[in-house]
């Protein structure tokens, strides 16, 4: 069917349009940010009216390409991470010409990854994604920020040179390259367990699990803060999306060769990424190791191996990412004019700004998953799927990481009532761009924790994987 | 002819040696050369099986690899470059503002 790939398309054309708005004015403007966000709001128009399509599945390139409710629902939570970037950069003179058509293009391959069927489109998709954010990470101007681009890149070269080399091998012992095949295939035994290893370690580089996970404190830290925002929600979307994608389709037969690793892999960054979260002082340091914390979770959904597991995963994606995004527009409020955000800084906030820190309240006790607040909701499906499966130390795991994380989100929190006389440091001042991310991201974890029935309908749909328990 | 499982030895070989390369040099740019050589001895195996199953997406995915590496290099060598111009020394331990 024609316009199956609409909302890619779409993306496309944005990408060119803020080149060459970038081009005709030969200075950063404010037209390639107007196009590039027109760019994602007709990608999301295209989403939602792909979504009750009659035609779905639909399989495209000699089944290369499976547009269904999952990828559209990919597709949605990618778009809303890069308007979320976009808006919260808006405009800004410290980030290049180029910063809204790299956005752009990083998001292409998200949304590729959604609906890669093929070790070809699972290959170009990582990539897609990858090169724009090694630029964007460097695109500070300042010295940690190329160091940021610069570790991002060797770790992300070898990681995706161990991810090829097992693709390469899962080819060998299948002889097939696409990811619903592979179920059929008979496999080569020693061949298809190396490969399905390498390709595993390679995926979970890119979400950030621990002993994969060093590159991570670094690069958020170093990359500047819309860049920060972007990765934290965007790439750890595409990431979980082709793991589950990979392991759901290509080795639901094979379970007992991943499962158990993933699971482990699982407790250890769930409990070992909250701990490291405790003793850092930069937010955006603390918000790497929350995101490394978080995608411990988000693995608990995987490697639970059922419905449920993918139903809470895609819904918990949502929760991290509107927390992430109201977090990360703070702290760019209150950063103004340099690029990081201590504990220090956050003294007093309670009194200069009442209101920004009853949002970054209501954003760091979701993460810490609070009752009335998303976290809660996805922690709790999360839970519920874990002992659907049977999987009891995957839940223990998961409650011990959460109380730790309790903690370590509760400390800036305590540093903003703390201190500050009122009189000395002026109001936090609000551009109009991050205040509608604020708005939008904090209304939406508060009314995922308290009426969270409509997404749950539409992520039960998207994740119909009939084939599981 | 040679058999099939040399070639794909080479291949693990040369996997073997790129990854080592990048956990022991210091030097950005060799540790780059190391991981574009994983990358070359992934799309060497695809080569290798292609020819083997008589199949062509293999061969295709030989070529994406290549032409990605190359796009890689460019956005790498730049990054690498404007490190260097800020520091005239390229060692990977001296970078290293980001800690803790």
């Amino acid at each position: 069917m024609n316009g199956a790939l609409g909302p890619e398309y779409m993306v496309v054309l944005g990408v060119f349009a803020s080149m060459i708005a970038v081009m005709v004015s030969r200075q950063r403007t404010i037209a390639a940010y107007w196009a590039a966000l027109a760019a994602v709001v007709a990608a999301g128009i295209w989403t939602a009216a792909l979504w009750s399509s009659p035609a779905l599945p639909i399989s495209l390139y000699a089944q290369g390409v499976r547009v269904d409710l999952f990828s559209l629902a990919i597709d949605g939570l990618v778009l809303l991470a890069s308007a979320g970037a976009l808006l919260v950069g808006w405009n800004d003179a410290r980030y290049g010409a180029d910063f809204p058509a790299l956005v752009l293009l990083a998001l292409l391959g998200m949304m590729v990854l959604g609906l890669a069927n093929n070790f070809l489109v699972l290959f170009l998709g990582i990539e897609l994604l990858s090169l724009p954010l090694y630029v964007l990470a460097a695109s500070g101007g300042y010295a940690e920020s190329r160091e940021a681009g610069l570790k991002y890149l060797l770790l992300g070269a070898f990681s995706s040179g161990i991810l090829l080399f097992g693709l390469a091998l899962l080819y060998g012992a299948s002889g097939t390259m696409v990811l619903t095949q592979l179920a059929n295939s008979s496999l080569i035994l020693p061949l298809a367990g190396a490969g399905l290893a390498l390709t595993v370690v390679g995926l979970v580089f890119k979400l950030g699990i621990i002993p994969f996970h060093m590159w991570v404190p670094d690069v958020y830290e170093g990359s500047p803060l819309p860049v920060t925002t972007f990765m934290a929600f965007g790439t750890k979307v595409g990431a979980a999306a082709i793991l589950l994608r990979f392991l759901f389709y290509g080795f639901s037969v094979a379970v007992g060769w991943w499962e158990p690793a993933l699971g482990y892999l699982a407790v250890l960054t769930m409990v070992a990424g909250n701990l490291l979260a405790l003793a850092q002082k930069d937010m955006k340091r603390l918000l790497a190791y929350s995101g490394i914390a978080n995608a411990g979770y988000l693995l608990v959904g995987i490697s639970a191996h059922n419905q449920a597991g993918a139903r809470a995963m895609l819904f918990y994606l949502l929760v991290y990412g509107l927390a992430v995004l109201a977090a990360f527009s703070v702290f760019t409020m209150v950063a103004r004019e340099r690029n990081s955000v201590s504990l220090n800084d956050l003294t007093g906030l309670a009194r200069r700004s009442p209101w920004l820190t009853a949002f970054l309240a209501v954003a760091m006790l979701s993460l810490a998953g609070i009752p009335l607040t998303g976290g809660f909701v996805g922690k709790f499906y999360l839970l519920q799927a874990a002992l659907d499966a049977n999987e009891p130390g995957l839940a223990i795991g998961l409650v011990v990481g959460a109380m730790i994380g309790l903690a370590a989100y509760v400390r800036p929190l305590q540093r903003a009532f703390q201190g500050g006389d009122g009189t000395s440091e002026a109001p936090v001042r609000w551009p109009v761009a991050g205040a509608v991310v604020v708005v939008i991201a904090v209304l939406g974890t508060i009314g995922l924790g308290v009426y969270p029935a409509p997404i749950v309908h539409i992520v039960n749909h998207s994740a119909a994987f009939d084939w599981l328990r | 002819m040679i058999p099939l499982n040399w070639v794909v030895g080479l291949g693990a070989a040369l996997f073997a040696i790129g990854a080592v390369g990048v956990m022991v040099r210091k030097n950005p740019l060799i540790m780059f050369m190391a991981a574009e050589m994983m990358w070359n001895a992934a799309a060497l195996v695809f080569v290798t099986f292609a020819r083997s199953f008589h199949d062509m997406t293999g061969q295709v995915m030989a070529f994406i690899i290549i032409g990605t590496a190359a796009a890689e290099v460019g956005i790498g060598l730049a990054i690498i470059v404007s490190v260097y111009h800020h520091r005239h020394r390229l060692d990977i331990d001296e970078v290293s503002e980001l800690k803790g």
